[in-house]
Parts: C-alpha cells; sequence; structure tokens
C-alpha cells in the first residue's frame, strides 16, 4: 500500500505492507534507526515518537494508519544546524543516559511532556517518564536531565 | 513478533465498516486504537484476515452530556475522557489507564469491546449502569453494562457488528481505586463505585472473568451521608461477594483482601473522605 | 585562568561523554540498525515443549512461504556437526553438549530448533510458522532441588552437573561451641538482565578468502573469536567480531549462544549473503539466560559478644537446561560458594553448591552473578544472629566486618580481600542517612500508629577486576587477566586509542579518553577511543565482573605513559634538551619551569611521520605503543546500603522513604559515570527485590513470557537515591576499583530486612511482592 509519511517535516512515499508497524517502517524504510525497538507489545516505551503531536508506541501503529500525518522522531530534535534540543543538553549533562538504547523514547516522551507542562515537578516527572523503561540510569539521571532542561528553558523563555 | 499478513481498510463510515466486516466472513477486525489488538496479533495470538481501520470514521469522537448521560463517540481516547469535565468518574478512572503514549490512542469503545476484565473502564460501565450502542448489519441496537461482558476478552458485539457510541450515566457521587504493581499497569483489583439517588453501584475489575458488580443488599438506600461503618461493612460484603481466582499477582485470598481495601478506598471516595489513595501515572 | 588550570587531569571530572551526540540525536550504531546489501533476515523456530524427542521436522511448507529462502534444522549438514561444550577441569564437573540447533531432543521450551532465512523479519516469521516439529514429551524437571523424574541431560543422572564444597577451620565444632546458632532456609527469584536492546547478530561469509565477519551485541567479542575460530575451524584470524553500539548487557550478552553459532554457522553455508538475526522481546525472555534461581540452607553460630564462629551453607543454583558456554554451569554455584561469608571475618565454613540441570532457559552471568543471592542469605543470617543475641543488627555487622588492620584478608574461600573499607561505608551510609531519626519514627509509628516502617540493611563486598590469579570462571580453557590498549598519535598530533574494551552503555569510551589523555598529556578532546572491533584493537576479554575500568583502564595508563615517553625522548632529541626536564601538557612540551613550550605534540608527530630527514639518530617513524595490564589478584570495592520502607498491611504494598548507599570506588575517573553505574545497579536490585521474577509452571512452560507479566520497574518505583563514596585507592595504575555490579549487590538483603523489621517476621522467599507482603502479614 502507498502512503505518505511526514516525519520531521519531511515527507517520504513509502509502499509498505499493511501489517508494517511505524517503527519498522521507519527503521527499515525511511533508514531512520534513531526510533529504537524494544519490546514490540507496547510496554518498554523505546519505540515512542510523536504523531500529530501526541507520544504514541509506534509499535502498536502500523504505518499505513500514519498516512498524512506528522510524525516527530528523536532524529528531527536537534536543530538544522545540529545545536542540540535543550532535552538533549540536559540527558547528557545529568547523565540521563548509558547505553542509548531508551534514550530516543525518553526524549520524545519528555518533549511531549514539556510542551505540555513547562513546570513539572519531579513526582509529574516520574509519573509521566513511567511509560519508558531504561535499565541502565536508575532513572535518578532521567528526572534530573527534564528537570534541568524544564529549569533551563523558562529561564530562557522568561529572558 | 511480526504480525501475520492481513488485509486493510480504511473505513469512511460507520455502514463502509460494517460492510468490511461483513465482506471478511467472521475474519475481520476492528482497529480503532490498537493498543490491545496489535500485541495480540504481534504474539500471533489472532489472524484476522482484515483489519477494519475505523480512526477516521467521522463523528466517533463526540463527548456530550445530555439529561444527566455523557454520550461519549467510540473513538474517544483515553487522553481525552481523562480531561472531560462530565463524568469526573470516567475521567478518573481513564486517568489510571497505562500512560500518555497510550491514552493518546487507546480508545473508549476498543476498552469495552476488548473487555479485558481487569481494565478500568468495563469497571465503569458497570458501576454506572451504562450502555453502549453497536451497528451491526441489520442496524443498531443498544447493549446494556449487565449484558455487554460475556467473559475474560470476550463482550456480546458480534463479529460484524462495532460499538459506535456509549451511554454512560452520570453518578450523583462516585469513587475510583485502584491497585496494580506498576504505575500504568493493568489492576491487580479496580472498584469503581458510583452512587445514583440512593442506591450505590460497585463494580470490581480483576477478581473474575467480567467486571463483577457486586450485589449486596447493604447498597440500597445509601444517601448522602454514609457512615464509617457503613462504609466498612459494604467493603466487607463486596469482598465476600467475590469469588476470585488465584494467579502471579496473588491468591484468591489476596485479591478478596484487595478487593475490601479497594472498595474501602473508593466508597470513602464516594462518601467524600479523604483516604491515602495512591495516585495515578 | 592560569596554563596550568587549562590542562587540568581530565580524570575526576565529569567530561561530556563521547557517546553522548550520537546516541542523543539518534545516530548511534546498533548492530539491529546495520543494514546490508543482500541481507536475509532469519526468524527461529522455538519449542513450545520443555522436554521431548524431536521426532519429525518438516520445513517443506515453509520453503514454500513467499520470501524464504532457506530452512535449518539441528540435523542439516552445516549445523550437526558442531557443538557448544563449555569446559572446565574442575573435579565432577560433568561436560554436557549445547547443539547450534536442536538435534533429537529438545530440553527447555524456547529451545531454537530451527532457523528460517527470508527477505524481511516478517516473512522469516510467516516461515517459521509453516516448520512443522513433531516431539514425543518428557517429563520435565524445573526445580533445581526436586528429584528429576527424568534427567536433561544422559551424562547427569541426577541433573547435578557440578557439585563443590568450600571448607575452612571446623565448623561443626564451632557451631557446637556457639551460644546461639540460627538457621534459615531462603530461596530466591529467578530474573534476568532485560536490557532495552536485545541480543542481535549479523553475519556474513566471504567464500573467496575464508573470512568471517560477525556483527553481534556482544559484551565479549574477543572470547566470541576465540571460540568461534575453534567451533567454526576456521583461523582466529580470519574472523572478526563488532561489538558497535550495545544497548545494553548486564551480563546476558557475554555469553556466546547457540543462536548465535548457529547464525555464524549458517552463513557459512550462504557465503556472501549476511544474515541478519534481532531477538525480540518475547525469545529473549525465553531463551536468553536468566539468573537467580537458588535455594539455601543455612545455620550459623555466634559467641555471646556477637562473633560471628561458623557458617554452613548448603546451596543449590538451578543451571538451567545447558551449561552456559563458555563459563559452564559453575558461574552461579562458584561465586555463591566463594563468595557467601562477603565482608565478614569468618574462621569455620562449610559451603556446598551444586549447579543443577532443570528443562528452564540456562542460567548464565547476569549482574553481580550469585551475590544478590548470597549477600541477602548472609545478612538473613545476621539478622537472625541480632534477633537471638538480642544485639543491634548494625552493630552485630560491625562486630564482625573485616577492617583495615586485617587487610590482607585470607576470607575462608582462600580469595584474599584487598579493600577492608565496609566499615567505612557502613558508617557513612549510617550517618547518611541519619539511623537515629528512622528509628525514632519507627518507635512513633509502632506507639502511635501508621503504616508500620522498617530498616534493612546490607553490606557487601564486590569482587571487580579479576587478575589472573582470581580468574573468572576457575580451571576453564582460558584464563582471564589482562587486557590491552595500544596508543597511537597521528601525524597531526591527535591521538587514536585502540582499546580492548567493550560498551553497553557504561562510557568506556569517555573513561579510555580520560585515562589515556592524562598519562600522555594531552586534552580530553584530542583523544579519539576505537573499541568493540577485534580486528581493531589488539586483546580485551572484555565486559565482566567490573573488570574493564580496572584492568581495560591500567592498560591504557600503561600504554599513554609509554608512548609519553616516546614523544618526549623524540622532542628532547628535536631541541637538544634533556628528557628528564620535559613534560608534556595539553599537547604542548614544557621545560621544566618554563611556561611557554619548546615544541608542539603536532610538531613531534610530523617529524615521526612526515619529516624522516628531521628524525635524530637512532628513532624509529611512528608513535604507538600496545600494553598489557594484569592485575594479578583484583580490587574489592567495598559497599553498604540501608533503607527505610514502610508497609501497607492491608495491601502489602511496600513504599520505599529513602535509601542510601556508600561505595568505594577507589579514585573515581568520572563521577557521573560512576554514580550513573551505581544508580542503575540499585535499580536493577530493586526490580529484582521487588518485581521480577521469571515463573516457569510445572510443565515448563514459561508464564511470564511478555513485559506485561514480567514487571521491570519505572521511574515510577525507583525511588530518590542518596549515593555517597569513601575512596580508597587500590593497587593498580589508576587506584580504580570496580563499580558496575556493586549496587546490585544489597537490595535483596535491604528489601527483605527492613520488611522483616517493620512486621517483625522472617522474609525467605523472593521477590518481595504485595502478594507475598500481604500473606506475611496474615500469618
Amino acid at each position: 500500500m502507498k502512503i505518505t509519511l511526514t516525519v520531521n517535516g519531511e515527507r517520504h512515499r513509502v509502499d509498505v505492507e499493511p501489517r508494517r508497524t511505524l517503527s519498522d517502517a521507519l527503521r527499515e524504510d525511511l533508514g531512520l534507526t534513531g526510533t529504537h525497538v524494544g519490546c514490540e507489545h507496547g510496554v518498554c516505551g523505546a519505540c515512542t515518537v510523536l504523531v500529530d503531536g501526541l507520544p504514541a508506541r509506534a509499535c502498536l501503529m502500523f504505518a499505513v494508519q500514519a498516512d498524512d500525518a506528522e510524525v516527530a522522531t528523536v532524529e528531527g530534535l536537534a536543530a538544522d544546524d545540529g545545536t542540540l534540543h535543550p532535552l538533549q543538553e540536559a540527558f547528557s549533562r545529568c547523565h540521563g543516559l548509558q547505553c542509548g538504547a531508551c534514550t530516543p523514547g525518553m526524549l520524545m516522551t519528555a518533549a511531549h511532556l514539556l510542551e505540555t507542562d513547562p513546570d513539572p515537578g519531579r513526582e509529574r516527572i516520574r509519573a509521566e517518564m513511567a511509560g519508558n523503561i531504561c535499565r541502565c540510569t536508575g532513572y535518578v539521571g532521567i528526572v534530573d536531565a527534564v528537570e534541568d532542561a524544564a529549569r533551563r528553558s523558562r529561564s530562557e523563555a522568561a529572558s | 513478533m511480526k504480525c501475520p499478513p492481513f488485509s486493510y481498510h480504511r473505513a469512511t463510515d460507520v455502514a463502509d465498516a460494517v460492510a468490511a466486516l461483513e465482506a471478511a466472513d467472521d475474519e475481520g477486525k476492528i482497529l480503532a486504537g490498537g493498543q490491545s489488538l496489535v500485541p495480540v496479533l504481534a504474539l500471533r495470538l489472532a489472524r484476522p484476515s482484515v483489519l477494519v481501520d475505523v480512526n477516521r470514521v467521522p463523528g466517533l469522537d463526540c463527548l456530550e452530556r445530555r439529561d444527566g448521560v455523557l454520550h461519549a463517540g467510540a473513538l474517544v481516547r483515553h487522553l481525552a475522557l481523562a480531561d472531560q469535565t462530565h463524568h469526573p468518574l470516567a475521567a478518573e478512572a481513564a486517568r489510571w489507564i497505562g500512560h500518555t503514549a497510550i491514552r493518546s490512542r487507546g480508545t473508549l469503545g476498543g476498552s469495552l469491546a476488548h473487555a479485558d476484565p481487569s481494565a478500568e473502564l468495563p469497571a465503569v460501565l458497570r458501576a454506572c449502569d451504562g450502555a453502549v450502542h453497536v451497528a451491526g448489519p441489520t442496524g443498531s441496537r443498544r447493549v446494556g453494562a449487565d449484558d455487554l461482558f460475556v467473559g475474560a476478552l470476550q463482550s456480546a458485539v458480534g463479529e460484524n457488528e462495532m460499538i459506535t457510541g456509549v451511554e454512560l450515566p452520570v453518578p450523583d457521587a462516585w469513587g475510583f481505586a485502584e491497585f496494580a504493581r506498576r504505575h500504568g499497569d493493568f489492576a491487580v483489583v479496580a472498584v469503581a463505585a458510583a452512587r445514583f439517588g440512593d442506591r450505590v453501584r460497585v463494580a470490581v475489575g480483576g477478581v473474575a472473568g467480567v467486571p463483577h458488580l457486586v450485589d449486596a443488599g447493604d447498597l440500597d438506600h445509601v444517601g448522602d451521608e454514609i457512615s464509617d461503618d457503613h462504609v466498612a461493612l459494604l467493603a466487607a460484603a463486596a469482598a465476600d461477594d467475590v469469588d476470585p481466582a488465584s494467579d502471579l499477582h496473588g491468591s484468591a485470598g489476596y485479591r478478596r483482601a484487595l478487593t475490601e481495601q479497594m472498595t474501602l478506598r473508593a466508597l470513602a471516595d464516594l462518601a467524600g473522605r479523604p483516604q491515602p489513595v495512591r495516585e495515578p501515572a | 585562568m592560569t596554563p596550568d588550570d587549562q590542562h587540568a587531569p581530565a580524570s575526576g571530572t565529569s567530561v561530556r561523554r563521547k557517546e553522548d551526540a550520537r546516541l542523543l540525536t539518534g545516530r548511534g550504531r546498533f548492530v539491529s540498525d546495520l543494514a546490508l546489501p543482500r541481507m536475509r533476515h532469519v526468524a527461529f523456530v522455538r519449542s513450545p515443549v520443555a522436554h521431548g524427542r524431536i521426532t519429525g521436522v518438516d520445513v517443506a511448507e515453509a520453503l514454500e512461504v513467499d520470501g524464504v529462502s532457506a530452512v535449518f534444522t539441528g540435523e542439516h549438514p552445516a549445523i550437526a556437526p558442531v557443538a557448544l561444550r563449555a569446559q572446565s577441569a574442575l573435579p565432577g564437573y560433568v561436560e554436557t553438549d549445547q547443539p547450534p540447533l536442536a538435534r533429537g531432543k529438545v530440553r527447555f521450551a524456547g529451545e531454537a530448533v530451527a532457523a528460517v532465512v527470508a527477505a524481511d523479519r516478517y516473512l522469516a516469521e510467516d516461515g517459521a510458522e509453516a516448520v512443522v516439529v513433531d516431539y514425543d514429551p518428557l517429563p520435565a524437571t524445573v526445580c533445581a532441588w526436586a528429584e528429576p523424574e527424568h534427567p536433561v541431560h544422559d551424562e547427569a543422572p541426577d541433573n547435578v552437573l557440578l557439585s563443590r564444597t568450600f571448607r575452612a577451620g571446623d565448623a561443626d565444632a564451632a557451631l557446637a561451641e556457639a551460644h546461639v546458632v540460627v538457621d534459615r532456609e531462603l530461596t530466591t527469584n529467578r530474573h534476568s538482565g532485560n536490557p532495552i536492546e536485545c541480543r542481535a547478530g549479523v553475519a556474513r561469509y566471504e567464500a573467496a578468502d575464508r573470512k568471517l565477519t560477525f556483527w553481534s551485541g556482544t559484551q565479549v567479542p574477543y572470547i566470541v573469536r576465540t571460540q568461534l575460530a575453534e567451533l567454526l575451524d576456521l583461523p582466529e584470524g580470519n574472523i572478526r567480531v563488532i561489538a558497535p553500539d550495545v544497548g545494553g548487557g548486564f551480563g546476558v550478552k557475554a555469553v556466546l549462544y547457540s543462536e548465535d553459532v548457529a547464525l555464524c554457522l549458517m552463513a557459512m553455508a550462504m557465503p556472501g549473503v549476511p544474515l541478519k538475526w534481532v531477538e525480540d522481546r518475547v525469545e529473549h525472555l525465553l531463551a536468553a539466560t536468566h539468573a537467580r534461581d537458588h535455594r539455601y540452607v543455612l545455620r550459623a553460630g555466634f559467641a555471646a559478644d556477637g562473633e560471628l564462629l561458623a557458617v554452613v551453607a548448603d546451596a543449590w543454583c538451578n543451571a538451567g537446561a545447558y551449561s552456559v558456554y563458555p563459563w559452564t554451569a559453575g558461574i552461579e554455584p562458584l561465586m555463591a560458594g566463594g563468595l557467601l561469608t562477603g565482608p565478614y571475618k569468618l574462621a569455620h565454613y562449610t559451603g556446598t553448591v551444586r549447579g543443577v540441570a532443570t528443562n528452564t532457559s540456562p542460567s548464565g552471568p547476569y549482574r553481580g552473578v550469585a551475590r544478590p543471592s548470597t549477600v541477602f542469605a548472609m545478612e538473613a543470617l545476621m539478622d537472625s544472629g541480632a534477633r537471638a543475641l538480642g544485639m543491634d543488627p548494625i552493630a552485630l555487622r560491625r562486630r564482625n566486618l573485616i577492617l583495615p588492620a586485617d587487610v590482607p584478608y585470607r576470607m575462608p574461600s582462600r580469595l584474599v580481600d584487598d579493600s577492608g573499607a565496609y566499615e567505612a561505608c557502613l558508617d557513612k551510609a549510617v550517618a547518611t542517612f541519619d539511623l537515629d531519626r528512622w528509628r525514632a519514627e519507627q518507635t512513633r509509628r509502632r506507639v502511635e500508629g501508621g503504616r508500620p516502617l522498617g530498616i534493612g540493611v546490607g553490606v557487601y563486598n564486590e569482587l571487580t577486576g579479576l587478575g589472573r590469579a582470581a580468574s573468572a570462571g576457575p580451571r576453564m580453557a582460558f584464563r582471564t587477566g589482562h587486557d590491552a590498549c595500544t596508543v597511537r598519535i597521528n601525524p597531526d598530533g591527535a591521538v587514536t586509542v585502540f582499546s580492548g574494551v567493550t560498551s553497553q552503555g557504561q562510557g568506556l569510551e569517555t573513561t579510555m579518553a580520560q585515562v589515556v589523555a592524562d598519562a600522555l598529556g594531552v586534552d580530553y578532546d584530542d583523544v579519539e577511543v576505537r573499541y568493540g572491533d577485534t580486528d581493531e584493537s589488539l586483546w580485551g576479554f572484555g565486559a565482566f565482573s567490573s573488570r574493564q575500568a580496572v584492568i581495560s583502564g591500567g592498560a591504557a595508563h600503561l600504554a599513554g605513559e609509554h608512548v609519553r615517553g616516546q614523544v618526549l625522548a623524540l622532542a628532547a632529541a628535536l631541541k637538544e634538551a634533556p628528557v628528564e626536564e620535559l613534560d608534556l601538557r595539553g599537547g604542548q612540551i614544557h621545560m621544566a619551569g618554563q611556561e611557554k613550550p619548546i615544541i608542539s605534540l603536532a610538531e613531534v608527530a610530523r617529524v615521526a611521520y612526515l619529516q624522516s630527514d628531521r628524525l635524530p639518530d637512532g628513532f624509529e617513524p611512528g608513535l604507538e605503543g600496545t600494553r598489557f595490564y594484569d592485575p594479578i589478584r583484583g580490587a574489592f570495592a567495598a559497599g553498604a546500603q540501608i533503607a527505610a520502607l514502610e508497609v501497607d498491611p492491608a495491601t502489602g504494598e511496600i513504599g520505599i522513604l529513602d535509601w542510601v548507599c556508600v561505595e568505594d570506588a577507589g579514585r573515581i575517573v568520572h563521577p557521573v559515570i560512576v554514580d550513573g553505574q551505581i544508580a542503575g545497579s540499585i535499580a536493577q536490585g530493586i526490580g529484582g527485590a521487588m518485581y521480577e521474577h521469571l515463573v516457569y509452571d510445572d510443565a515448563g512452560n514459561l508464564s511470564t513470557g511478555t513485559l506485561l507479566d514480567y514487571l521491570m520497574p519505572t521511574a515510577g518505583e525507583i525511588p530518590e537515591l542518596r549515593i555517597g563514596h569513601v575512596s580508597t585507592p587500590a593497587a593498580n595504575p589508576t587506584g580504580v576499583r570496580g563499580v558496575g555490579e556493586g549496587g546490585t549487590l544489597a537490595p535483596n538483603a535491604v528489601v527483605a530486612g527492613a520488611v522483616a523489621d517493620a512486621l517483625g517476621v522472617e522474609v525467605d522467599d523472593l521477590p518481595v511482592t504485595p502478594a507475598r507482603v500481604w500473606e506475611l502479614v496474615q500469618r
């Protein structure tokens, strides 16, 4: 089936089997391997992307369902000139990643959180990030990073 | 974990969806949020020949309150249900479902059709004595909450039918309590309590194949004021009334004890008394 | 800023990790991401029965499936001659074979029986579904301490693959003299590492020159190369193993798996066609190694003053269906028996341990190997001893800890402890935690009501950086002790390091760059590290036993110093200056006492490579050196954790109120990475203590086959962690102690101890779930 996927603002025409998941289409057909696949049954959150602005498990959506939708992935977070997104900076600064396998899903989840709530407390961050499993960090660095990115973004917005 | 092959039909309206199901000869499946269906397919536990995608069917995402009843389209996402203010019990229960990335896709109709006995919304439907509207080849019918759930993961919605809308009477007072292993997990036990006039309905998820409606005489004639003793009595009656099985997450006795505790908390909630209830994710 | 400030050492500071830029922008290079021309995909057909004879495999229908190009079974001529046989010369060890694909018999549910090669993974799974396998079921044994009805391997009729007794002093006589004797019977729960990236491999064989390239998400590429050479009958130099970015390991990937070998054999049968296998989560839960399925029967005797006099331990470790390759079924029991007594002085010890085969997924190395269980066992004895003696449990521990004055201390298992920092860790943990405040709160709740509160403590030693004298995997065909590192100055003066490390998130690219930058005298940013490719770097045993910072770090330091010597010698000759007065820092060569450099490293490098006309007599071109390092023994790392938990008796729910960990990581190279290792390992420990449990039913079916049932903790469950340090530098070139595993060792003991303390019960079985706590309350 021929569909149009708009990923990080770029339109792609692809021909996929209906059963192909959005995560596989991103990774295999578009070569956007930044979106990781950790469980393929919607629990681990590694494949989280934004579909029309809302976080979604890319392993629980078929690519055909994203026809004409706007998909945002980790590859689109940094600016075109390579400047990192505040969350990417904060994850590095606060050691919010180790192996990097859960990181893309964490970043997309956090990006949506900060878009909807620029000042989440640690409890809200923990609750919102609880849909993404990390096996490396013990979450300390991740919660620190989201909190730090939120604080810096707020102070930038204020200045 | 790749789904078996199927063909895909993007339905334009309800009639088109039903026609596609009919054409599939009992091997079609409605694809709404996909949050329960896709894992089942990925595990190859089901092999529908066609998936009928209803996500673009217009008009199924309405949310309005008329005559004390929330009328919600089948495609209302859990996020929207959690955000609406017409039916606070449904909103509270929706907040306990999974995580944002699940709630952004999962739908009210899908959850009810999937009929997971540990899920939140089926318990709410029973507690509120709601109903679903089901469209099929011969037209539309209304199925009440007490008839909808047939068994674990089995509903009265036929192979060629789809849920199009949900009626949820808005209770005069309500309470909800859930015990899950982790943030966002399916409930080990969830209790939804709703008072309409002087009658309280208590539905318990996680203790049987279907959400269990507590049958205890003391639930009638409750009224605005409800004493601690009465709450405790009702909670104990609820625990007596359920007959759970043992599984990985606990023995029958444990689930019975959780039923009492969660009923206690839901009813205290309903009575307007704060309880140390764990917040949902 | 003075020049000295500009060239402050990289070590000891949390420099930006070199890995981060690519991992944060979706540009990581994981095996799962690899796409090669002509590549095809593999799906394994896995046994649905736990134990049975294979009576027939019909692949005809599978070969008809669209896109399927080949199907392999255990009897295929490319597969049949090969078996994985984990070898050890330990007396009484029963060697057994593991076929790459099951032959004749299956021994656990999930064992690979056939493999389908197809154009993509979807089609490969379609093909796998069409393979028809007939089984004649045999009775399954799931429990390692139950009588087997039918042995897993004919060679071991009682299923015991290995049994060993550790003996020191005379435990029975000492028990007879004891003031109190306590008994405990404990079981610990089977769980596993579950990295977010499952196992993955791409194998490509070029027949013309008999070269095999194996991209593998492995923690041990050099061991994999050696073992593959042996199994595939290829010269070792013809095999290249590449472990690029790897999405977590935790020991699960420190194994050469039957699927890896099958993939390479299949690639050799299909020359020129790269074969890719990316394990899915259901396969991972079924067939990647499990761990910690143990039972302990324990007796300990204490003197009236609290002195620990004797311990007698009987332990059963469930080894699963196969002796894990190449580590053997000894990996858990030998660690359990050798380290059980932990940081406590003890003269009289008898510890009998067994590795028992069952019809379950093989057990293998998992972060902390056996010690999360043995620390639980030892601390349970301490808690029981304290109750029997009427002593404060922390005072009883203090009474028995190995102290600095005791070091080097020969443990009952004859391992030599060089740490002695246990009391320092415990003291600091207790102070940070504010034990008095929590004890007061506990008392207040007991008097005034409120959820019962308990305090749990775990003190442990982490045996890290094992050298040849204490090698991991005793009496195997290889002895793990050393790693190599090559430091090369490029013609432009920048530095490329070829390290034997592999990294699955530990940040070793960064750590090695820091160590070399300081040893050499250049900026961190001027050092690039290559690793995880057997064709690039000389040698490294890989990531296990918290060894790489110690051993590869030592090699990096020595190689850096060596090349620094080369640079200074050449600079001295070029500038006609006395070499002993020269110093290299920040990439500039200085005369002692002079602020202005006499020559830059870049210029020296230019001479070394591009201007041989300027090379002084006696100097070879190039600036490069390789050094090995072996610490011979190892570096024990001390740690202590203490936590306050509350229990809701009505639901069994446990709330973690405070959790403190203090470890001795020796000298710290990268503080944030070190704390990240500790936090991550505590989280895995809490997962094992409270949530994660791989459960088999009696027939040998895995009941927890998806992440809906195998519960890993999230940010919603793991509490804020307070991490502190004491720092006693180890006797190795960088002074570091390994830090990757310590955090996992205590949570079993801490959670079980705290719940026991809160409720006044004994917690004997893990995990401590709400249901289990509720059952304890009902007693």
